[in-house]
């Protein structure tokens, strides 16, 4: 038991995470993991409805259980390569410590699925407005278009890249095949600069909402712009200097004056130290708590409408 | 019509007009403006420029075109001030699938940089290597604090033109198996992912932030608590790092002051602008509610 629960990084390796990158071993156990994941889908495709229920709940639980004990459960301090564990408080420290990074990747595998569901749902949604000849059909096209053009010069400049010209130096353009161009152009010439264009038409709201929106109605509302007014003119380097260098020619260079406390950047530090930190703290303390809650119902399958169907 | 209804009748397109032209004009100048380095980002230099040659450093780089305004300046400022004091990194990306392209992209440029200035190219592999995109931001910080090795070891690259082997292989990760074996962590961001790689493994080694304006106040409190060595927050703190690096290097040729020393003047002008547009505001409604008393 305990070396099946030891640690997993030196050779050779002890545990069941432990197996080298490209063993056989390895792509064995990988198979049968498959063949495993295939016959549970299978079976709970099978399972009577009423049963899904606690199935996932049973799931869930013990997803969520191995990063609770990643967190809670006591860790080895000072631990070597070759270290076994010397009881079973350890031996379970030990294996979830070194699950840990197997586990992540896991997740990090399923997260990569997301990528895939959003292009899915994508090409299901338009394909279909643009089969029904619904509003605003043409921008489905449009979409689908740019879409399918950035998948193939994508893969195909990945493909060039990794298999068919990797010995190719990439790095000098006069080597860049057509496709690789056409990624270029696409990539860098298009979609990045038009992702810059849609985060600068921020700025125009922001003109938009402080001729119109930012009045001072109320206390409240004085409060916000000066404090707002004094944040803004601290990022002025031109402003910030030109206050300390007024300060300064009115206390004689003294730093210790209590008017030095006056600069903007002073006035400003004040603010951040003494009121913006601590209710942002506040605010994410707030939503750190009601995450955990969230996460307890999540985990717990408390959620009438989570993990039954 | 009176002076407040005219104040208060501005229509938008002049105001965006004033907007397009007040923010481009300036960028046609080179006006170097006089600077006072705020305290985070005078840490955030320290730490960077404290970094000793055969150092070895991992970039977190999440950022696209979208924040270049700031994140741009960022991160050419670190890799300037990395490849200078020939620190080895690692580069992955968290937060866009785009980030990784971006971040290379930036490296070929600071590249023909240093051929400029008659230097000799950082060289993929055996100077800084490409981890690549991670979906999964939460499950990636909590991998890297168990075992970095685990983490990011089944990746691979190579030299330009040369085979992919395991990262792990490569001279900048050859040493590396846990976080805290990394000199250091800076990541350049525009997201949240800077808050979720802090709550994962601050403590295991020394964590650096580049933000963008907005990130920062949430970013600060990172700094405060001792979390970050250092902060450079929006173009202010990109431009802080400039006027430090142009104290520091003196090389010929070398460049310093970049993009944020240049666009510095456009924030000025920007911010002038928006008070601007908040007091007229104010001073229309002021006047047409003493017209109508």
């Amino acid at each position: 038991m305990n070396p099946f629960l030891a640690q997993a990084t030196y050779d050779p390796p002890l545990t069941f995470w432990g197996r080298a990158s490209g063993s056989g071993e390895l792509w064995m156990m990988l198979g049968v993991a498959l063949l495993v994941g295939f016959g549970l889908m299978f079976a709970m495709l099978q399972a009577p409805a009423r049963m899904r229920r606690p199935i996932v709940a049973t799931f869930t639980f013990l997803a969520g259980l191995f990063f609770v004990l990643a967190w809670l459960w006591p860790k080895a301090q000072g631990r070597e390569g070759g270290d076994l564990p010397r009881d079973g408080i350890e031996a379970v420290g030990f294996w979830v410590e070194d699950a840990t990074g197997r586990i992540g990747t896991m997740a990090t595998v399923l997260s990569a699925f997301l990528l895939g569901l959003g292009a899915y749902s994508l090409l299901r949604i338009h394909l279909g407005r643009i089969v029904k000849k619904q509003t605003d059909w043409a921008f489905s096209v449009v979409l689908l278009v740019s879409m399918l053009a950035m998948m193939v010069v994508g893969y195909g400049s990945w493909y060039q890249q990794e298999f068919s010209m990797k010995d190719t130096d990439f790095g000098n353009r006069a080597n860049w095949t057509a496709i690789i161009t056409a990624k270029d152009f696409l990539f860098d010439g298009i979609l990045q600069k038009m992702d810059g264009a849609m985060f600068s038409i921020i700025a125009f709201y922001i003109m938009s909402a402080a001729y119109r929106a930012f009045r001072v109605r109320s206390v409240e509302a004085t409060i916000l712009l000066s404090t707002a007014l004094i944040i803004m003119l601290s990022l002025l380097a031109v402003v910030d200097m030109a206050s300390a260098n007024f300060i300064a020619n009115f206390t004689g260079g003294d730093k210790n004056h209590f008017m030095s406390n006056f600069t903007i950047s002073e006035i400003a530090g004040f603010i951040r130290t003494a009121f913006q930190s601590p209710s942002i703290r506040a605010i994410d303390f707030g939503i750190g708590v009601g995450a955990l809650a969230m996460g307890l119902r999540l985990w717990l399958s408390l959620d009438k409408a989570g993990g039954s169907s | 019509m009176t002076l407040g209804e005219k104040l208060l009748s501005i229509k938008r397109e002049t105001l965006f007009m004033i907007l397009i032209l007040a923010t481009s004009i300036p960028l046609f100048f080179n006006v170097t403006l006089p600077n006072q380095p705020k305290p985070e980002a005078i840490s955030f230099f320290e730490a960077a420029n404290g970094l000793k040659e055969g150092d070895t450093v991992i970039i977190q780089s999440d950022w696209t075109e979208g924040t270049r305004g700031e994140s741009r300046g960022s991160m050419d400022a670190l890799l300037r001030i990395l490849t200078r004091r020939g620190v080895k990194f690692a580069i992955l990306s968290v937060a866009d699938p785009q980030a990784p392209e971006v971040a290379r992209n930036v490296m070929a440029d600071i590249n023909k940089e240093r051929a400029k200035e008659g230097k000799q190219p950082y060289r993929k592999w055996d100077d800084w290597v490409e981890l690549g995109f991670f979906p999964n931001g939460e499950a990636l910080g909590k991998s890297i604090s168990a075992n970095l090795r685990n983490a990011v070891g089944s990746k691979l690259d190579g030299p330009d033109g040369g085979a992919k082997k395991p990262v792990f292989e490569s001279p900048v990760l050859k040493d590396i198996k846990l976080i805290s074996d990394v000199d250091m962590y800076f990541v350049v961001t525009g997201t949240k992912s800077i808050i979720i790689a802090i709550e994962r493994f601050a403590k295991q080694t020394k964590m650096a932030g580049m933000v963008t304006g907005v990130m920062g106040p949430e970013t600060y409190n990172y700094y405060v608590s001792g979390q970050l060595v250092g902060l450079v927050a929006g173009l202010k703190g990109v431009y802080d790092v400039e006027s430090q690096m142009a104290e520091t290097y003196k090389g010929e040729g070398e460049v310093n002051l970049d993009k944020g020393t240049k666009y510095i003047f456009t924030l000025h002008v920007g911010i002038f602008l928006l008070i601007l547009a908040v007091v007229i505001g104010n001073v229309g409604v002021f006047l047409t509610r003493g017209a109508k008393k």
